[in-house]
């Protein structure tokens, strides 16, 4: 190969190259080999500057004392933040001149926040698929009035930063919550409800998806006589898995980092989702590094590694224009 | 088929109708006729779509829509209402009840006053006993009253009634001394009390050794304006100011919420408390948009565009490396970047002190939290661009670039005449998306410095505040909320970032396949 595939070549390489070229005219290994080794310094040095930060909590939820994350290894190791992350109580010397422990035991274990937030997450999106799933099926093949134009309104909508829905969202939820009391307020349900509302990115996905896939299958159903509910269940939907796992991982992962509507909704501990527990440790007063440290590292690994095995899916689905929140 | 498939939706509509019929009657029942009605034509549209044959493909849709317009379209119809409103902590109670309280007030009528004893009775209780001071034949007593001595009582609205008693006779329980009544603090929970004579007069603690007579201060008068009793001044509503005014324009009582057209908005434009910050915040959020999507698209594309280069080793491992930053929930990154940046402890300024003798102002610098906001969130957002960039550039036949690499180019060259021309066009709707998300970005502005350091003669507006944050505090800062105010901003914000959606959707081709 003459030209080892110049579009892929950084810019700060290649003027070394014409640079290096002139002054000791080096071999076209030579310089092929300088090349490579600049992109891997490159490449590396990125690399730092994304896992360091990890590191340091990894390590900060291992050092004894609330430091904020600063060191790649922990100085002095201690368990202390993992068992108080755990619900596991634990003995804290409060006075070191003479002695005086106490023992350490949260209200509410931190970890249930975690679990919280996946049950959320997960109730929110298995919603969020079949109330998009079967929006983008009408949108995609059937035909009735005011279809596009309803299409381009919910995108533009959904624009409407929820953050600032806050205070409708608090009125309805107190409304419910008079009738259905697990629907109020300070409840997960009702947080799931409001959640349910941002589906038109999603119906735009999924209905990008059914537009590709040729409706010639479904139509030979329907002549065999299969009322198109059926030819959606068993004809569509099995092919369509890809998409749902796409939308569901997006979404999923949406509303785990979701933080303004939870800390509204959720107002006790014992309800509340990661994003709001994992701040309440740092209130302005007192900022409880160690913990959250060690609740990142629990609830942040589990996450990353389910998004990184599912990265094929996502990736497809990226480019047909969907975004993280 | 259809024989066994007609009952089951049937059965299941009943299923769903007769519950959601049921919550409407008690909706209706509790008074809120309006939102029952408008539930009750809800609940009709569905069993509209789901029996009839000719609204068939609205069955896919009635579900979505309805979370669609209880959690998107009501609040920001809610929202654009308010917007209109006079509506904060001053104006926040509705007319009816602003008036309730106003006619609750009472003045000292005057010329009556009691004496007072307090006999004490079990678990804390006390019976007052009244004794009118110019006839001391007049003695009333009350029922046993719960005072919690030094604390404000929480009946303050209740009326507690007296009744008369004869002349010489004693309620049960021991009489307190006036000495143990101010060592015990026994007179501030009394203070919060009203007591109601036989007639209807109303009496209360004046000073600490006797009771006077209140009466009302305001009459309603037909037309609805109210009269003082005690100075005879007509007070009447100003639903400009949202207060009750005097003859002479002085605010009487508490505010209440009012339209008011577009006050919010002619305040945001020419009131310079408001304008000169409210400026200042849109300029960085369109600053910090712009910013963080160049970053980020360059940082994805450079490292796109090396991870293409077919001669590295271990491309993959880097590739699923690089991605780690979009994996990791953002809420915990931005936290841990939170710490990291921390001006004295942090990692960042500890390396940089280190090699370069310089510690950055990340938190108390307008600058440097600037600065701070656009590389974490360029640190967040590049995977997504890298992903992106690199699915586009694999489209890309490789022969364009063997053509013009005979003709003598080089890397730039190509990257700029070939790669980008060929690349934008594609990801320009996604270029627009991702400015529309930023334009937003709440989570990283509030999480990682909540819109500090302040600005100076500013309010609760801060350097690093974007819009939507600024609009946030406005709204649900304990100090100086103002709904009104902060939902017209966010009616401008939905009117800005619905014009770029929708010329997303005009010039982006999505619409060629609708």
């Amino acid at each position: 190969m003459a030209f080892p595939s110049l579009k892929t070549e950084p810019a700060r390489v290649s003027n070394l190259r014409d640079r290096s070229t002139r002054r000791h005219r080096l071999t076209h290994e030579q310089r092929l080999l300088i090349r490579k080794v600049l992109a891997h310094a490159f490449l590396l040095s990125f690399l730092a500057i994304v896992l360091v930060p990890f590191i340091m909590v990894v390590s900060a939820s291992f050092r004894q004392g609330n430091f904020a994350p600063s060191r790649l290894l922990p100085d002095k190791v201690s368990l202390d933040h993992w068992k108080y992350v755990l619900g596991i109580p634990y003995t804290e010397v409060v006075n070191p001149a003479t002695g005086e422990t106490r023992v350490v035991k949260p209200v509410v274990p931190p970890l249930l926040w975690f679990w919280n937030s996946i049950k959320v997450s997960c109730l929110s999106s298995a919603g969020i698929i079949l109330l998009s799933g079967t929006a983008a099926y009408a949108f995609s093949r059937f035909k009735f009035k005011f279809r596009t134009p309803i299409l381009s309104s919910l995108l533009i909508l959904q624009m409407f930063p929820m953050v600032l829905a806050l205070v409708a969202f608090y009125v309805i939820l107190d409304f419910t919550g008079t009738y259905v009391k697990w629907l109020g307020l300070n409840t997960q349900a009702g947080l799931i409800m409001v959640y349910l509302g941002g589906i038109s990115s999603y119906i735009w996905m999924i209905k990008g998806y059914f537009d590709t896939i040729p409706a010639s299958m479904e139509e030979s159903a329907r002549i065999d006589g299969a009322s198109p509910f059926q030819t959606f269940v068993r004809i569509l939907l099995p092919v369509s898995i890809p998409i749902f796992a796409v939308v569901f991982i997006l979404s999923f992962i949406g509303y785990m980092s979701e933080y303004p509507v939870a800390s509204v909704v959720l107002q006790t501990g014992n309800n509340w989702t990661l994003a709001v527990g994992a701040n309440s440790f740092l209130y302005e007063q007192e900022k409880l590094w160690g913990r959250f440290a060690a609740l990142a590292v629990l609830s942040g690994v589990p996450i990353t590694v389910v998004f990184m095995l599912c990265q094929r899916f996502v990736i497809g689905g990226l480019t047909s224009g969907g975004i993280k929140e | 088929m259809s024989l066994t498939t007609l009952p089951v939706r049937q059965v299941l509509m009943a299923l769903v109708l007769l519950p959601a019929l049921y919550l409407d009657f008690a909706i209706y029942q509790a008074g809120n006729v309006w939102i029952a009605l408008a539930f009750l034509i809800v609940i009709a549209f569905g069993a509209y779509i789901y029996l009839r044959r000719e609204a068939y493909p609205f069955r896919y849709l009635f579900p979505g829509f309805l979370g669609f317009g209880l959690f998107v379209i009501f609040p920001l119809v809610y929202t654009v209402c308010i917007g209109f409103m006079k509506y904060s902590s001053q104006n926040l109670l509705p007319y009816d009840r602003a008036l309730e309280l106003l006619l609750q007030e009472t003045y000292l009528s005057g010329d009556v006053s009691y004496h007072y004893q307090l006999f004490a009775q079990d678990a804390g209780k006390y019976i007052l006993v009244l004794q009118d001071m110019k006839d001391p034949g007049r003695r009333f007593a009350s029922e046993p009253i719960d005072l919690k001595a030094g604390q404000q009582s929480g009946a303050s609205e209740s009326v507690t009634p007296v009744t008369p008693i004869a002349p010489g006779t004693q309620p049960p329980g021991k009489p307190l001394e006036m000495a143990q009544v101010t060592r015990e603090k026994l007179f501030i929970p009394m203070r919060g009390r009203q007591f109601s004579l036989p007639d209807k007069t109303i009496v209360t603690l004046e000073g600490l050794a006797r009771f006077a007579a209140r009466q009302r201060l305001y009459t309603l008068n037909p037309d609805g304006t109210l009269t003082n009793r005690r100075d005879g001044s007509i007070v009447h509503a100003d639903p400009q100011q949202g207060y009750f005014v005097n003859q002479k324009g002085e605010k009487v009582g508490v505010g209440f919420r009012t339209f008011t057209g577009f006050d919010n908005y002619v305040r945001i434009l020419s009131d310079p408390r408001i304008q000169g910050p409210f400026l200042r915040i849109f300029l960085w959020t369109v600053a910090f948009s712009i910013f963080s999507v160049l970053g980020t698209f360059a940082t994805g594309l450079l490292l796109a565009v090396v991870l293409e280069w077919k001669e590295i080793q271990c491309r993959k491992i880097y590739r699923t490396l690089l991605i780690l930053p979009y994996a990791v929930p953002a809420v915990l990154s931005i936290l841990i970047f939170k710490g990291l940046f921390n001006q004295e402890f942090g990692a960042v300024n500890a390396f940089l002190r280190g090699i370069f003798h310089f510690a950055p102002e990340w938190e108390t610098n307008p600058w440097g939290a600037r600065a701070m906001i656009l590389l974490v969130n360029i640190w967040l957002g590049y995977p997504y661009m890298m992903l992106i960039c690199t699915g586009m550039l694999q489209s890309i036949p490789s022969t364009i670039y063997e053509a013009s690499a005979i003709d003598g180019s080089n890397a730039l060259v190509d990257l700029f005449k070939i790669t980008l021309p060929l690349i934008l066009p594609p990801l320009f709707p996604i270029l627009i998306s991702s400015f529309a998300f930023n334009f937003n970005n709440f989570n990283l502005v509030y999480l990682l410095t909540a819109g500090g350091p302040k600005m100076v003669g500013g309010g609760i507006a801060g350097e690093t505040d974007l819009l939507v944050t600024y609009t946030f505090n406005l709204a649900f800062r304990d100090s100086g909320t103002n709904y009104g105010l902060a939902s017209a901003i966010a009616t401008i914000l939905f009117i800005m970032v619905g014009v770029l959606a929708w010329a997303n959707l005009r010039i982006g081709g999505r619409n060629v396949k609708m």
